[in-house]
């Protein structure tokens, strides 16, 4: 920097985001009291370490989607990981093409600021930016996840892998720590890759390993299993081994945001709302329903249905294509009803405590021209009851052994570095106008976040 | 579909840079989605609206004052109004933003030397030779937009993918519907995969 723009301060600020998807607020203050993030320690006090709220429902595509647009979904148009077509039973999988709104990425790339963004969530296919962008979770592969297409063989050729194999997760503990390694290696090495060799002035890297680690070890770590839980803590410290790698190299000008985008609980039940909606005759299915049952299998008499993870869509006459409940009064007292009954109805099995701890009706929650597309009623959970969109299930719940981890609400995690935060009670959705107003980038008039420094 | 809603496409930057070419593809796209669109040229305004006017500073804004006046009109009206004007001073585009209200700027990045190397009018030759005063980028200032809706870059994008953006950034500010169809996001096998593994993660 040359001796005149030190003098005037005008070198631009640059900024890193790590998202550590799923890592809760809570967790890390365990895991530094425990003393497995001495990395993440010795950053801790040069900056402000908060928890934060995710969004409804607090599935990584809405909140990562909020994140990058600073907006609520009746405004970017995702609300969960599948879809409705409108005016049909059919599903459809959001993508970056449905996504209705600007990103962080995007206006800093209007404002000429160089970006990298690697993985994040519902950015398939990848819009372009000014730099590259490599797309995240539900990408089909590499060949077609990058912009600039030329990045392809610079990741190829550092191995990269877009997202653990599900599947093979499923199978065992060890297939499952072997995929997240796997994985996470790939991008610790793709990260420190970018940060070395390109110029940039946003840089963002999404871990999505941790979410994954979560869902199929988090209780192994909660109950301190004597084979697991010591190959969980080796992820957490491989993660605040990657943290210090980056923070070691940033330089005075750069503000490292470390973040996540809800917490997660160990499960107690999956939780099937569309078997609860049809023991209370709300739904209706198909006598010799086919063995994996869709949307489109709801029965013409149904009332309403629900998609993961807790979104309850009444089956609205003149917006459904068989829709039975009138708009207006019927509507109302439908909702009204089906509300009333989750949250004294949907009881845990064993102990008979409440399973639901709030319903929202979306205007409650949601607000922007997209908000026909919302679900009608949305139920939150009481954290460790996973609610499931799945059809055809024939009881209300389950535990199995694969999936042990579930999401939560309120105890996702901020830390920015070198800034105060008095803010309490914020939500991801107001990270996004807070880069920019460090980036000294205007923040577009539809952003709903608010800065938090 | 809703009532259009009017709006205006602002294209500035260097001449050369592809505003009027841009200008006529995105024209023909939001034709072909059934839109109401009205075209202002710079080259076509000066022969007509503004022909009494030259090129001096005072005479430029005056140009750019009674393009305005119109566009301001046809956005009114619900009509989709491109223009296209070197329109150089940051000030000057601030007030137009001003008066027509749903303004969309789009900043034809191009760099002078490609510009000049294009040269479609001869007008670079002249400017450089000193046979015109005033010239944008030669013997006058260009100030870039400090904050563009849209930013397309036409000395290394193809006029297909500038399109693209500049419909794309339309859709988002809510001025006309997404485009649904276009390249396939992902083919059979991959969406039944995609579906696999949010099985898997227990999404579906």
């Amino acid at each position: 920097m040359s001796f005149f723009n030190r003098l005037r301060g005008k070198r631009k600020r640059r900024v890193v985001v790590i998202g550590l998807d799923g890592t809760p607020y809570t967790f890390v203050q365990r895991a530094l009291e425990l003393g497995r993030m001495p990395n993440f320690a010795r950053m801790l006090g040069e900056g402000t370490f908060k928890r934060m709220n995710s969004v409804h429902p607090c599935v990584s595509s809405v909140a990562w989607s909020c994140y990058m647009t600073g907006k609520n979904p009746a405004k970017h148009g995702i609300y969960g990981f599948i879809d409705r077509k409108p005016g049909t039973y059919d599903t459809t999988i959001p993508t970056s093409r449905t996504m209705r709104s600007e990103t962080l990425w995007e206006i800093l790339s209007r404002a000429g600021k160089r970006v990298i963004v690697m993985n994040v969530p519902v950015t398939y296919p990848p819009r372009q930016v000014n730099g590259i962008l490599i797309s995240g979770f539900l990408s089909p592969k590499v060949e077609k996840a990058v912009y600039p297409p030329t990045e392809v063989g610079t990741l190829k050729r550092l191995g990269y892998i877009i997202d653990a194999d599900p599947w093979a997760a499923r199978e065992s503990k060890d297939k499952a720590l072997a995929e997240v390694n796997a994985a996470l290696d790939s991008r610790v090495r793709a990260l420190l890759h970018y940060m070395d060799n390109e110029e940039w002035d946003f840089l963002q890297c999404h871990v999505m390993e941790t979410d994954r680690l979560y869902h199929f070890l988090w209780e192994q770590m909660d109950t301190d299993d004597p084979v697991y839980a010591p190959r969980f803590w080796e992820v957490i410290a491989r993660i605040d081994q990657m943290l210090g790698e980056v923070y070691d190299r940033l330089d005075e000008h750069t503000t490292l945001i470390v973040m996540s985008d809800h917490g997660f609980c160990t499960l107690k039940y999956e939780v099937y709302v569309n078997y609860w909606l049809a023991q209370k005759g709300w739904l209706t299915l198909p006598e010799n329903p086919p063995q994996r049952l869709k949307l489109a299998d709801v029965g013409p008499h149904s009332l309403a249905y629900s998609l993961d993870p807790g979104r309850v869509f009444i089956n609205l006459r003149g917006r459904e294509p068989a829709g039975r409940v009138a708009p207006g009064a019927e509507y109302e007292v439908l909702r009204d009803e089906i509300a009333a009954a989750a949250l004294e109805d949907m009881r845990d099995p064993e102990t008979g405590a409440p399973m639901i701890a709030h319903v929202f009706r979306r205007e409650e929650l949601y607000h922007g021209p997209l908000l026909d597309q919302a679900a009608d009623l949305i139920l939150v959970s009481v954290d460790g009851y996973d609610l499931k969109g799945a059809m055809g299930k024939e009881t209300l719940t389950f535990k199995g052994d694969e999936l042990v981890g579930m999401h939560t609400y309120d105890d996702a995690m901020l830390w920015v570095q070198g800034q105060a935060i008095a803010a309490e009670g914020f939500c991801v959705t107001d990270v996004m106008p807070t880069v920019l107003r460090l980036m000294d980038v205007p923040i577009p008039d539809d952003v709903d976040g608010r800065v938090l420094i | 579909m809703a009532e259009q809603k009017g709006f205006t496409l602002w294209f500035t930057g260097l001449s050369g840079s592809g505003k009027t070419t841009l200008a006529k593809a995105v024209e023909q796209a939001l034709r072909k989605r059934g839109l109401k669109v009205e075209r202002l040229d710079g080259d076509i305004v000066r022969r007509s609206l503004t022909r009494d006017l030259g090129f001096s500073k005072e005479d430029r804004d005056k140009n750019i004052e009674r393009v305005t006046f119109v566009a301001k009109l046809l956005t009114r009206n619900g009509v989709a109004t491109l223009c296209s004007f070197i329109s150089p001073y940051r000030e000057v585009r601030a007030r137009s933003r001003a008066e027509i209200g749903n303004f969309v700027e789009v900043y034809c990045e191009c760099p002078l030397e490609t510009c000049i190397e294009r040269d479609v009018k001869g007008l670079y030759k002249k400017a450089i030779n000193g046979e015109i005063e005033n010239f944008t980028g030669i013997s006058d200032p260009y100030e870039p937009p400090e904050n563009p809706e849209i930013v397309v870059h036409t000395g290394s994008e193809t006029v297909e993918e500038s399109t693209a953006i500049i419909l794309r950034r339309l859709a988002e500010l809510g001025y006309i519907e997404p485009e649904l169809t276009g390249a396939v996001v992902y083919s059979a096998e991959e969406e039944t995969e995609v579906e696999e593994r949010l099985r898997a993660l227990g999404y579906i």
